[in-house]
């Protein structure tokens, strides 16, 4: 192993410690961009630390090579003579520049031939607001109300993201039209009902062959307790 | 550091030419050499799990316990005995509105393909090709817990690919009863987590007779079980799975009943998914994915021969695995 890179881990083991310098914490985004091996070395610390700490809450989303892109290629707010009059626009463009690498990010993420750095599922939908499926050909919709109790991002720690999901806003407005007509072809309730049964088939079999025993059958608690989660899911939809 | 203390200790024991002193030294080294070794395990991970599989299956207990997804939790009672060489189970539901109790009895005898896989045993996919779980799964012991006020192991189950899902579980010392199970994200997020607040376990459970027998139990299909080196089939089919992710192997089929729904449920010991086929349904679905708790749901279709079909994955599987499996389903030769 090369002296920089024994260097460039050590100086993450710092990071992780709280006790990298400004330069190391530098030196560092800007490998981690290009080095997919040390990226997953942060995301194995993480997981051990969390695992010590006896925190399986911890999450380790690593975000830091799309920032450090982004600021990279975003040369207009400094040689704009727009935003240099007007800062308070500059900070708003860094920060929606933030915004859309995070959305194009977990676009990206998300699709199939996209780097699989993540596994583009939950939590990464959870923190746009917005589930996709790019495996599907046809339109995507809203879910059956009761089958997304948090569309909101709600449980996310970073207070930007909630702006995410507005970005997201021309995207909702392709799925509506795609939803308006959709709905003409089938009820909503017929789905529900259909994944409700599938559902609970599922769970039944589950229950006898995962290591859970009977415990997969609680999942279907939420499944049948629709009435609370319809009117939820009802006023989602209105608000978008 | 240590070592220098035991050094202190011996020389300061060699000085004083004490007997006793070099005796105790030598527990003092022992206890301070050995110390982190007795977290190593008494039983392996992979004992830990099997011993798992049976005591679900065989023991009696009941207790309550609860389910958390994304902020959400509920909470349910369960009642699990075994009487006469069958299973009795009741599960119920302790929140939200009065939901269906599940009841059921099983044969105890009957064992299925997860607990084949779960038990350690290599499961004979064909001549060439044996399944086992510890080809698709790390376990590695992390210590130990208290869970439900009993003394637990702590089980890491990492997986090696990207296909399936990692588990944190809690495994009861003196039982082998699951305690905790929590479904990890591959980025370490928990994704769901059952955990038992309160559990009795063994003879003493005594439920009485009306609590077991009184209730209208239904009777679990006994078509799925297995013996060792079988395997379950589905000939009569007309669907192929194209690709499957690897060391998931079939444990169920059903053949389409009057609703034209036809099923097949695969594992891998730990994570399971299901397969639906709807052939009454199938025109008047839109494709959907959808997502309850770590459960997703890749509702596509199939046009075959001008025929409509929907095809549903369902499971605690990352949702590309689904997609991956419904996109991969076609009609056999």
């Amino acid at each position: 192993m090369s002296d920089h890179k024994e260097r460039l881990e050590q100086s993450l083991s710092a990071l992780m410690d709280g006790e990298a310098t400004e330069m190391e914490t530098h030196r560092l985004l800007k490998a981690v961009a290009e080095d997919p091996q040390l990226r997953d070395r942060w995301k194995r610390y993480h997981m051990a630390s969390a695992a010590i700490k006896g925190d399986p809450a911890t999450t380790s989303i690593d975000y830091s090579a799309a920032i450090s892109a982004a600021i990279d290629q975003e040369p207009a707010h400094r040689r704009n003579p727009i935003t240099v009059f007007a800062g308070s626009a500059g900070r708003f463009a860094i920060a929606a520049s933030v915004a859309l690498v995070a959305v194009f990010g977990v676009q990206q993420l998300n699709s199939p031939t996209g780097n699989s750095l993540i596994d583009g599922s939950g939590e990464i939908s959870e923190f746009a607001g917005v589930e996709t499926s790019p495996e599907n050909t046809g339109p995507a919709i809203q879910f059956p109300s009761g089958f997304q109790p948090t569309i909101n991002a709600r449980t996310v720690s970073a207070g930007g993201n909630n702006k995410t999901s507005l970005r997201m806003a021309p995207v909702l407005d392709v799925q509506q039209q795609a939803e308006q007509q959709i709905k003409q072809q089938y009820s909503e309730a017929e789905l529900r009902a259909y994944l409700n049964n599938v559902m609970t088939k599922h769970s039944s079999h589950a229950a006898l062959n995962s290591n859970q025993g009977m415990l997969p059958f609680a999942r279907l608690s939420e499944v049948g307790s629709q009435e609370g989660g319809q009117e939820a899911g009802e006023a989602v939809s209105e608000k978008e | 550091m240590v070592v220098s203390l035991i050094f202190k200790i011996s020389l300061k024991a060699l000085l004083k030419k004490s007997f006793k002193a070099i005796k105790q030294a030598a527990l003092v080294a022992a206890v301070l050499l050995h110390g982190p070794l007795f977290a190593e395990p008494m039983e392996s991970a992979h004992d830990l799990m099997a011993r798992m599989a049976k005591a679900s299956r065989e023991l009696n207990y009941s207790g309550v316990f609860t389910y958390e997804h994304r902020g959400n939790l509920t909470s349910a009672k369960l009642i699990h005995e075994v009487r006469e060489g069958k299973i009795y189970e009741r599960l119920l539901h302790m929140d939200g509105t009065q939901r269906d109790v599940v009841s059921r009895s099983d044969n105890l005898d009957c064992l299925r393909t997860g607990d084949m896989l779960l038990r350690g045993n290599a499961y004979k996919i064909n001549n060439e090709n044996y399944s086992r779980l510890k080809d698709f799964y790390e376990f590695h012991i992390k210590g130990d817990g208290r869970i439900a006020d009993r003394q637990v192991s702590m089980v890491h189950v990492l997986p090696r690919d990207k296909y399936r899902y990692g588990y944190v579980v809690a495994i009861d010392k003196e039982s082998g009863l699951l305690l905790q199970s929590v479904l990890m994200s591959h980025s370490g997020k928990p994704l769901e987590r059952f955990q038992f607040v309160d559990i009795s376990i063994g003879e003493s459970v005594g439920h009485s007779d009306s609590q077991i027998k009184g209730g209208v139990f239904g009777t679990v299909d006994q078509a799925d079980c297995v013996e060792l080196n079988s395997k379950v089939d589905s000939p009569q089919s007309m669907w192929q799975m194209n690709w499957l992710p690897p060391g998931f192997v079939l444990a169920s089929y059903r053949s389409p009943g009057e609703d034209g729904q036809e099923s097949m449920m695969y594992t891998d010991g730990l994570a399971v998914f299901s397969i639906f086929i709807d052939s009454v349904q199938g025109n008047t679905l839109p494709p959907v994915d959808a997502k309850l708790g770590a459960t997703v749901a890749v509702l596509t279709k199939a046009d075959i021969n001008g025929h409509q079909y929907a095809i549903c994955v369902v499971g605690e599987i990352p949702r590309r695995t689904a997609s991956q499996v419904a996109s991969a389903i076609g009609i056999g030769p």
